[in-house]
Parts: C-alpha cells; structure tokens; sequence
C-alpha cells in the first residue's frame, strides 16, 4: 500500500488532535441497574413469628415440596430439605420448647457463594442467593460452608411425578439444591409457597417482604418488634428474622 | 554317490499339467478376489448410513405459530438462544414467558417427535429434559 505525501499528513494529524483531546473526553455511564445492595432494587426478607408456629404444623414444608417438586426418598441422610422444622429445646427447661421453620436465610454476606468453584451460587440483583444447576459440579463446598444447612446434594435421579409442578424443574443428580425464596412466584408478584400455606393454615407466622421499601410490612414490623435472626455472630447479615426464641 | 545325485526324480510331464488345471487361480488371482470381497463389504458398511442421510429427518411441524424467530433462524441458533435466555433467566431474574422453555413445548408437544428427531440424526444428545419436564 502506498500513500501520499497528502494522506500521511492527514492521518499524522488525526492521531496528534485524538491524543490531545482523548485525556479531555468522558463517556457517559449508564445508569447503575437496581440492585439490592445498592437499595435501589428490592431485597426479599422473611421474618417468622415462632410464638404462632406449632410443633404438629407441617403445612409449610408441605406446601414447599408440592411447589419445587421437592422428593422423599425415605432415607434420611440423603433426603433433601428448601425447608424443615426443627425444635429448639431450652437445657434449663426454664422456657417451653419452640418449633421453627429453618430455610435458607438469603445471607447478604452468604459463604456459599464466596466458596463455590463454578461462580453456580450467586447472589441476584434483588438479594435472593441462588444456584444455577446448569453450572454446578455438586462439589459440595457450598454444604460445609453454610452455617443453617439449608442445601441438599441431590444423590439421586428422580422421575417427575405424576402431579408434578411444571413450572419447576425436576433435578438432575449429582447438583446441589436450597430453597429459592420461590423465585418463580416472586417474579410473578406472588408470595412464596410456605408463606401462603402459612396463611391458609390460620397460622399467620411467616410473613414476606421487601426490607428496601419502608412502608412495607416487614420493614415497619421489624422497626418496632423485637426479632432476631439465627447465628447473628458470623456477621452474614440473614434475611430471615425470627420472633420468639 | 554325490550329493547332486540324492535330488528326487523329477515329476513325468503328464502329472505337472494335471497339477495346473487343479489349481486354475494363480496367488495374485486369489488375493484380488479377497481384497474384492473385503471392498464391497466395506462400501456396504459406508453405504448403510450415506443412504439415511438422503432423507434428512422431519421434525414433527408446530401445532400453533408463529414461532418467537422464524425458522430457518431458530434451526440454526435455537441451542445459542437457549443458552442465552437461560443465562438472563437464571442469574439475572429476566424472564420472558414467550421465549421460555415451556412456551416452546406449547408449539412442539412432543419431544420424541420434535427434538429427538434431529438430535438422533446429528448425533447429539442435550441434556435439557434430565430436569426440566416436557409435558405429555
């Protein structure tokens, strides 16, 4: 290729005027998306008044497993849990035994994520701490480092059943599962399934909302309530916040 | 007696062309047929399958239309818009429920007839339906 004397001036020129002005030129940023962190987008929270749920009640762990599609296997180290209850027993027997739902608490600071190998576990933009099966090796680093054992290695291939939710993936062995908030229902602007079953069963205990709004529920509730939220020391700011224990 | 003298008698003339008639195929001759055989078998081992390519699959046609992308586009890159809507699904909550997995699976009710059909004859075997449900 050849130039002439007329073109390389030009072209000298064009590059000493870029270099003079480039260091003078800003880009205009877009907006930032809302997030949660940023308190811009929603942040989905929980708060669970204990004093309402009774030890018999099983109607939210039920309901979440109709929901998600979640199986029994009947062997109870493999079975997998989004939600279980467990009671919690004072040593000095000073205060009655107190029955809870323990579910995945949707940690701001969740240790699941930071471990994860395969960037499968990741916080969404309205806080929700999911799992993208399609990239997760089920290497179970996730399992250890949660401190509420809300995960489950799936051990085993399950068929779906017969009165299977569609909208809900079975699973494939050998990935790791936790409970969703039911993020399929949230996008839809309804409530999750166990708080609905809660509701129906007159139990009322579970209330779900958006903490980033202050005129919603939770937010006003947890400004005037006592509520606490389990394993606070380890600084993993849960979304789950409970009353009465 | 010499050593020369130890060699067997020749045998009579007679004998030696009975010998060439018997035998009417030289060793090239015999190895030729073999490598003949072997050919044809072979083109007939290639062939089985060049004859299953002249009829390209049918997938079975949608029961309702018009697809999200028309379809000589959706033949091509489905599995890249797939993936694509799978990431946007997924990790970041856009869902949009006309390009979801279950609205394809409202046009295309059968994957036996629909996906298998073009999977099984390129060779492929996506793993979609190991968890999400194609409704029968």
């Amino acid at each position: 290729m050849t130039m002439d004397r007329r073109s390389v001036l030009g072209l000298g020129g064009a590059i000493a005027a870029g270099v003079a002005l480039a260091p003078g030129l800003h880009l205009i940023a877009a907006p930032p998306a809302p997030t949660a962190a940023s308190g811009t987008g929603k942040r989905w929270a929980m708060l669970i008044d204990t004093t309402k749920c009774s030890a018999d009640c099983t109607a939210c762990t039920k309901a979440c497993r109709a929901e998600n599609n979640v199986p029994l296997f009947g062997d109870p180290q493999r079975d997998i849990h989004w939600i279980r209850k467990v009671e919690l027993k004072d040593q000095t027997l000073r205060r009655p035994a107190v029955s809870l739902p323990v579910l995945c608490n949707h940690c701001e600071n969740p240790p699941c994520v930071h471990v994860c190998p395969t960037e499968a576990s990741f916080i969404r933009h309205d806080g929700l701490v999911l799992i993208d099966k399609h990239r997760c090796i089920g290497c179970r680093y996730c399992i250890i480092a949660c401190p509420y054992k809300a995960r489950s290695l799936v051990f085993h291939k399950t068929r779906p059943a017969k009165d299977a939710n569609p909208k809900v993936p079975i699973r494939a062995a050998g990935v790791v599962e936790k409970c969703t908030f039911c993020a399929h229902l949230i996008d839809e602007g309804k409530l999750p399934a166990c708080v609905e079953a809660c509701a129906k069963a007159d139990k009322g205990a579970m209330l779900f909302g958006d903490l980033n709004d202050p005129n919603s529920e939770i937010s006003q509730r947890l400004r005037k309530e006592k509520s606490q939220t389990i394993r606070a020391d380890l600084g993993l700011n849960p979304h789950v916040h409970y009353q009465g224990i | 007696m010499s050593l020369i003298g130890r060699r067997r008698e020749r045998q009579p003339y007679e004998m030696q062309e009975e010998r060439e008639v018997k035998s009417p195929t030289s060793w090239a001759g015999r190895w030729s047929r073999a490598f003949l055989l072997v050919f044809v078998l072979f083109a007939a081992w290639i062939a089985a399958p060049l004859s299953a390519l002249a009829d390209p699959p049918q997938p079975e046609k949608a029961v309702r239309g018009p697809c999200v992308r028309d379809a000589e586009w959706m033949r091509r890159n489905h599995m890249d818009c797939l993936k694509h809507k799978r990431e946007e699904t997924v990790r970041e909550g856009k869902a949009v429920p006309t390009e979801s997995f279950l609205s394809c699976i409202s046009c295309h009710p059968s994957k036996e007839r629909f996906c298998d059909r073009c999977h099984a004859y390129v060779g492929v075997a996506p793993n979609c339906f190991d968890c999400h449900q194609y409704p029968k």
